[in-house]
């Protein structure tokens, strides 16, 4: 038997917050507003946070949407980064290794999903953990090459580019999650999610809905890999197999709101603001604070911030009848 | 009236739905009461109810003066009300001595194992027996037995029993339905709940019946077999399913 | 290169690691039903006691088992407190999820607070006695990896028998087979969680004072313990809580085997291999009671 209290959400793709109006100021913002300031720490904050809501939403449609949690999301991030890395040195248009990252992401995704997806429970989590530790250890450290982007692409490289990149794939997979919700396919999705069973019975397809969410899941967060790997000048190859990518994700989902489309936007840009500001006083300290905080929402909160903010303004509209 | 157990207006709900609705009952020192009703009605929850296995969402459950509802399940264990759930649930993989041993977990019982496992070696004699075997290697009637030793070795002033005659030949029920005659003749308060009308009508002083989460009958145990309604719901005309 | 003789023996070394870490994972996870991803963590916290200890008492390492054991035992009494006791009494896949969740971002918590307190440098304990050994046919037999099996074996022949035969542990087992038959027994299962979260905690505890002399002890080596630990977990098969020292020590052999004879880094993912492997071709095996 389900537990109630502990709900989702719920589902309607919450169209006030979606409010075509509300989308322009925000889009207004994102392309005006680095280009008037216009300096290095102003494009690279929100690079991170598109790139966080672009990880937020990946996850989101497969562990918000679905309901199947993954903690190998690194997985698929890392294969989409050094996919596309490697391809880009190689001499391959950026826009096309770019894809093949994403696909190739998606491709691995189906190869631990269909099989562990039939099962219940821990499986496939673990197996995408497993996996990402896999590639970590031996594809990423095989390729010590592409851990600096050679002198040539330093020379033209810019950070406005790159920033533009990460907001069309934000854009994109915001968009993406909308659709999903829109869909056809949706009914079956968050039927998945809240009683398997019954939605077999009612003859949805359970594993082909699950392997659906989590193909677009796994597809954009190697295209998220791929960005990274576009933008940074140098990391350790294994680096975005590490699990604190998966973590990013996730808690972007949970801060913002499970589940929700505009849960991940809300949520990457609270992250990512508030991580920058801990980092830049606190140090390392910030994992810590924002591990706890993950730790709280899942026990107390799994509707994020937008519950807060349903709850608050419950609260204050019976504070102003009164 | 009787003072023993006294259930008062108890709400109880799965998730959204409610399963019983302000049921209250009473069972006084040394009665057999059954609780009879249609399959769904609400009998094992609550029964559990009681045991402290689902929270209420209103009422209370008293045993003399004592609120079991304010208790978590191991403390209504000490308190001497103890239940074999349906199906039995025994510890499969331990040997039946330890099942046994672990019925006399509470500290009140611990302190009288010794006798109390001679007791129940007297009653069951087929558990001395076995008392190496693995639990989950045993027929279904001897793991009824052994549930019924497993509630005795806490020694209870309340023994709540739910659905013994599940599953089980007519010869066992028989055997166990004696054997709860037997305890109750000792002393023990016998709380049952039964699918199989007749025998429990048979067996008990009085008996409640739940449909629906509600209880909307009640009298002495022969009044109610001579009683056209229940004969008609419970007894015969519409026989009771066999699991 | 080393005889095979020798690869066999130092796998069997490593894996009696494995299957202490493993012994405590699978307990927390046969008992209280979930997993806990920060398993590692543990194993961790476990080594920088153990490494306190020698640095600034300048205790023997297998002397400071006596207060890493406790130290992490306690540290598993205030998780179970603070954090895992919301989990264990939700109901079904609700409860694997949220645990694995939750202990995820455990786990990052206590690895940045080491990181924080301890620093990221790598650290190790170093013996006098630490090239010593017997010497039997060219096979060296160093002192330290022959007591670190003395004490596996005998802390799972400790374990087998407390929960055998003692009424504390029969509670566990009975807890883990039937939650609600224990509390009606009268079992307190509330404390049994903490009591085998704690328990588990501190196995994790020792396998980690044996890592500081053993391999070398970081913040972040939490993560790999863990799945180590779940593949010795798989191989095992569940509800085998000491099979996972069998399973231990076939883990040890079969990546000392890889290292040996194929690469240093197929050492590393020869377990996840086969992890893998088993979750695709038999996920069935995993973590289901047959």
């Amino acid at each position: 038997m389900k537990t109630t209290s502990r709900q989702l959400p719920s589902f309607k793709p919450s169209r006030r917050w979606l409010t075509p109006g509300a989308i322009a100021v925000l889009l207004a913002f994102a392309v005006v507003f680095p280009q008037q300031v216009a300096k290095d720490n102003v494009w690279n904050l929100f690079f991170l946070m598109c790139l966080g809501i672009a990880m937020g939403q990946s996850w989101n449609m497969l562990g918000g949407f679905a309901g199947q949690t993954s903690l190998g999301h690194a997985a698929f991030f890392g294969i989409g980064a050094i996919i596309t890395r490697v391809l880009w040195f190689h001499g391959t248009p950026f826009f096309l290794a770019l894809i093949v990252g994403g696909v190739a992401a998606a491709t691995f995704a189906m190869i631990i999903g269909a099989p562990t997806f039939r099962l219940r429970g821990a499986y496939f989590a673990i197996g995408t953990l497993a996996v990402a530790e896999v590639l970590r250890i031996t594809i990423a450290q095989n390729q010590p090459y592409i851990s600096t982007m050679p002198g040539s692409m330093i020379a033209e490289y810019n950070l406005p580019s790159r920033y533009w990149l990460a907001l069309g794939l934000a854009i994109a997979t915001t968009g993406a999650a909308y659709m999903l919700l829109r869909s056809r396919w949706s009914l079956g999705i968050l039927g998945v999610r809240e009683d398997e069973e019954a939605a077999q019975a009612t003859g949805v397809h359970v594993l082909r809905h699950k392997l659906l969410a989590l193909g677009l899941s796994a597809v954009f967060m190697g295209l998220a890999g791929g960005v990274f790997a576009f933008k940074q000048i140098s990391y350790y190859p294994e680096a975005p197999f590490f699990p604190t990518f998966t973590f990013e994700a996730l808690m972007i989902a949970y801060i913002g709101g499970l589940g929700t489309v505009s849960g991940p936007v809300i949520g990457g840009i609270f992250f990512v603001v508030v991580r920058e500001r801990l980092a830049a006083n606190l140090t390392d300290v910030h994992q810590v604070i924002f591990g706890a905080l993950f730790v709280v929402i899942v026990l107390l909160l799994p509707g994020g911030l937008l519950e807060i903010w349903d709850r608050s303004k419950r609260l204050a509209l019976r504070v102003i009848r009164r | 009236m009787p003072d023993f157990l006294n259930v008062d207006a108890i709400n109880v709900a799965h998730g959204d739905i409610q399963a019983l609705w302000d049921v209250s009952l009473e069972v006084g020192q040394g009665e057999i009461v059954a609780l009879i009703g249609p399959n769904g009605a609400g009998k094992t929850t609550l029964m559990r109810a009681i045991a402290g296995l689902h929270p209420l969402k209103s009422g209370t459950v008293l045993l003399r003066d004592k609120a079991l509802h304010a208790l978590p399940a191991h403390r209504i264990v000490e308190q001497g009300v103890i239940m074999v759930p349906e199906g039995r649930r025994l510890f499969g993989g331990l040997t039946v001595m330890d099942n046994l041993e672990l019925g006399a977990y509470s500290k009140r019982a611990r302190e009288v194992r010794a006798n109390t496992l001679e007791l129940v070696f007297e009653l069951f004699p087929l558990l001395a027996e076995r008392r190496t075997q693995r639990a989950n290697t045993m027929s279904g009637g001897q793991q009824q037995m052994l549930a019924v030793g497993r509630a005795l070795m806490g020694v209870p002033k309340l023994l709540m029993l739910d659905e013994p005659s599940l599953g089980l030949g007519p010869l066992v029920v028989e055997n166990i339905f004696e054997t709860v005659r037997q305890m109750n003749q000792q002393g023990v308060t016998i709380f049952l709940v039964e699918q199989n009308a007749r025998q429990a009508l048979e067996l008990a002083h009085r008996a409640y019946i739940l449909e629906q989460g509600r209880i909307v009958g009640t009298g002495l145990g022969d009044e109610l077999l001579r009683d056209d309604r229940v004969q008609q719901a419970y007894l015969g005309i519409c026989p009771a399913p066999e699991e | 290169m080393q005889s095979f003789m020798q690869t066999l023996v130092f796998g069997i070394f490593a894996g009696a690691i494995y299957g202490i870490a493993a012994m405590g994972l699978a307990l927390v996870f046969g008992v209280l039903k979930i997993l806990n991803i920060a398993h590692g963590e543990l194993v961790m916290l476990g080594g920088y006691v153990g490494f306190w200890a020698f640095s600034t008492l300048g205790w023997d390492p297998f002397l400071s088992l006596i207060i890493v054991i406790p130290a992490i035992f306690i540290v598993g009494l205030i998780l179970d407190r603070i954090v895992y006791r919301h989990i264990v009494r939700q109901l079904g896949e609700e409860k694997i999820k949220n645990s694995l969740l939750v202990s995820f971002g455990l786990g990052l918590v206590l690895q940045n607070l080491a990181q924080a307190l301890f620093t990221g440098d790598e650290r190790s304990v170093q013996v006098s006695y630490a090239g010593e050994g017997l010497n039997i046919y060219g096979v060296l037999l160093p002192w330290t990896r022959l007591a670190t099996l003395g004490i596996v074996l005998i802390v799972t022949l400790a374990l087998h028998f407390f929960l055998r035969k003692t009424y504390p542990g029969k509670a566990i087992l009975a807890t883990a087979e039937d939650y609600e038959s224990a509390e009606l027994a009268g079992i307190n299962i509330g404390r049994v969680y903490m009591m085998t979260f704690a328990l588990g905690a501190a196995l994790a505890a020792i396998a980690g004072q044996f890592v500081t002399f053993t391999y070398s002890l970081a913040p972040s080596i939490g993560m790999t313990w863990t799945l180590k630990a779940m593949i010795v977990i798989v191989l095992a098969g569940t509800g085998s809580i000491l099979g996972a020292l069998p399973a231990g020590l076939l883990l040890g052999v079969v990546e000392a085997m890889a290292g040996a004879y194929l690469a240093q880094t197929y050492k590393e993912v020869a377990g996840l291999v086969i992890f893998l492997f088993v979750l695709i071709v038999r996920p069935q095996g995993l973590f289901v009671r047959k």
